[in-house]
C-alpha cells in the first residue's frame, strides 16, 4: 500500500501530517510494506497567539 | 516522486509547489524561502539584534535554527506558562536547543516572575485560556525587546497559522485586525518592531524541517488549545487546500496585495490613540493596559 493509499484509508488529510519510516520522512507516493513500522505525527498546532 | 533541484530520491513532497525535496535541498528550499521574505517585507539587516519567542515547539525551533544558519544576530525567549507538565516540557525542548547549539536563550516563567499561570490565572479572571495567553505573550515579549535593546521581535506564525487568523477576521469582517494582520509591524510608541520571517513556510514544512534537521520538539499540543475556534478554521482551511494546493498562500498573500491596505487606516487611527498605561508605561487605549488589567485580576 502506498502512504497516500494508506492517509485515505484513514481519513486523514494529507495536509495535517507528516509520514516517517525509520529516521526519516517518507513521501505519498511510496510503497510501504507490510513489516514497515510508520509514525503518523500531527503537525498542526492551535496556538493563536 | 525525485528532488525538484537535485533529482535524488525525494523525502517530502509539497504539493503548493509541485516538488520533491531530498533533505538537504528542503532544508536550503525552507532556508530561502525564509530569507526571501524577511527581504521582500524588509524585515530586519544583517547586524540587527534579533529576539526569536521560543515555545519549544517546530515553529519557533526551526525559526531560531534558520535564522541562526542564515547568520542573523538572534536569541531566544522562552515563557514558561505553567501549564503543567506541557509547559514543564516544552521548556525542555528550547534548553536543550540553547545548549547544543551554544544560543542564548533569555527566560521569563509567568508564575514566579508575575504571579499567575495561565490555568488558574484566565479561569479567575474569567478569560479564554488561548486569550490570556497571547495577551501575556505580546506583552512579556514586547517588554523583554525593549528592556533587553533589541531592534526586533520574531514569532514562529507560519503560512497556516496566518491563513487560519485571516479566515476566522474575514467571517466576522473585525475590520481593526485586518489593519493590523501584516508580517512587519513597526516599532514605535513603545512597541518593538514584530515580525513574521516563517510565513511563506506551511506548518507541514516547518515540522519537516525540525525533523530532517535533527531538532527536538514538542509534538504534543497545548491542552488548553483543543477545541478552539482556530483549529476549527485550519480544518477547514486544509480541506479546501487538500482539493486545491496554493489555496492557503493564494489567500493568504492575496489579502496582503489586494485588500490589507483597505483596512490599514482603521488600524492607523486607533494606534494614534494609544496612551501610556498607568502602571506599566506601555501603549494602551485605555487608562490601564489589558495585561496589568489581567495580572490584578489573576492574582488577587
Amino acid at each position: 500500500m502506498r502512504v497516500h493509499a494508506l492517509l485515505e484509508r484513514l481519513e486523514i488529510n494529507r495536509e495535517s501530517v507528516l509520514v516517517i519510516r525509520g529516521d526519516t520522512l517518507v513521501t505519498g507516493d511510496v510503497q510501504l510494506s507490510d513489516d514497515d513500522q510508520v509514525e503518523i505525527r500531527p503537525v498542526v498546532s492551535g496556538g493563536c497567539a | 516522486v525525485k528532488c525538484r533541484r537535485c533529482k535524488a530520491p525525494a523525502v517530502i513532497d509539497v504539493r503548493r509547489h509541485n516538488a520533491g525535496f531530498c533533505r538537504d535541498c528542503f532544508l536550503h528550499h525552507c532556508r530561502e524561502q525564509v530569507r526571501k521574505t524577511i527581504e521582500d517585507f524588509e524585515m530586519f539587516a544583517p547586524g540587527d539584534r534579533v529576539l526569536v519567542a521560543v515555545s519549544g515547539g517546530k515553529d519557533s525551533l526551526a525559526l531560531w535554527d534558520i535564522l541562526r544558519d542564515l547568520g542573523h544576530d538572534v536569541d531566544g525567549l522562552y515563557l514558561g506558562l505553567g501549564i503543567d507538565e506541557y509547559s514543564d516540557e516544552s521548556g525542555v525542548y528550547a534548553r536543550a536547543y540553547a545548549d547544543n547549539t551554544g544560543a542564548k536563550l533569555v527566560e521569563i516563567d509567568l508564575p514566579t516572575d508575575v504571579g499567575f499561570d495561565i490555568p488558574t490565572g484566565s479561569r479567575i479572571a474569567r478569560r479564554v485560556p488561548c486569550s490570556a495567553c497571547g495577551l501575556s505573550k505580546r506583552h512579556l515579549f514586547n517588554q523583554a525587546a525593549v528592556d533587553g535593546g533589541y531592534d526586533v521581535v520574531a514569532t514562529g506564525h507560519n503560512l497556516d497559522d496566518e491563513a487560519a487568523v485571516l479566515f476566522g477576521n474575514v467571517l466576522r469582517w473585525s475590520t481593526e485586525y485586518l489593519g493590523r494582520q501584516l508580517p512587519v509591524l513597526p516599532a514605535g510608541n513603545g512597541f518593538a518592531r514584530k515580525v513574521k520571517p516563517l510565513v511563506r513556510l506551511g506548518e507541514r514544512e516547518t515540522a519537516a524541517y525540525c525533523v530532517l534537521a535533527g531538532l527536538d520538539y514538542q509534538v504534543e499540543e497545548c491542552p488548553m488549545a483543543a477545541g478552539n475556534r482556530h483549529l476549527g478554521y485550519k480544518s477547514a482551511l486544509n480541506a479546501i487546500e487538500e482539493q486545491s494546493p496554493g489555496s492557503k498562500h493564494a489567500f493568504y498573500f492575496g489579502f496582503l496585495e489586494k485588500a490589507s491596505p483597505l483596512f490599514t487606516p482603521e488600524a492607523a487611527s486607533e494606534q494614534e490613540q494609544l496612551q501610556q498605561c498607568a502602571r506599566c508605561g506601555t501603549p494602551t487605549t485605555g487608562e490601564v493596559c489589558a495585561f496589568c488589567r489581567l495580572v490584578e485580576r489573576a492574582t488577587r
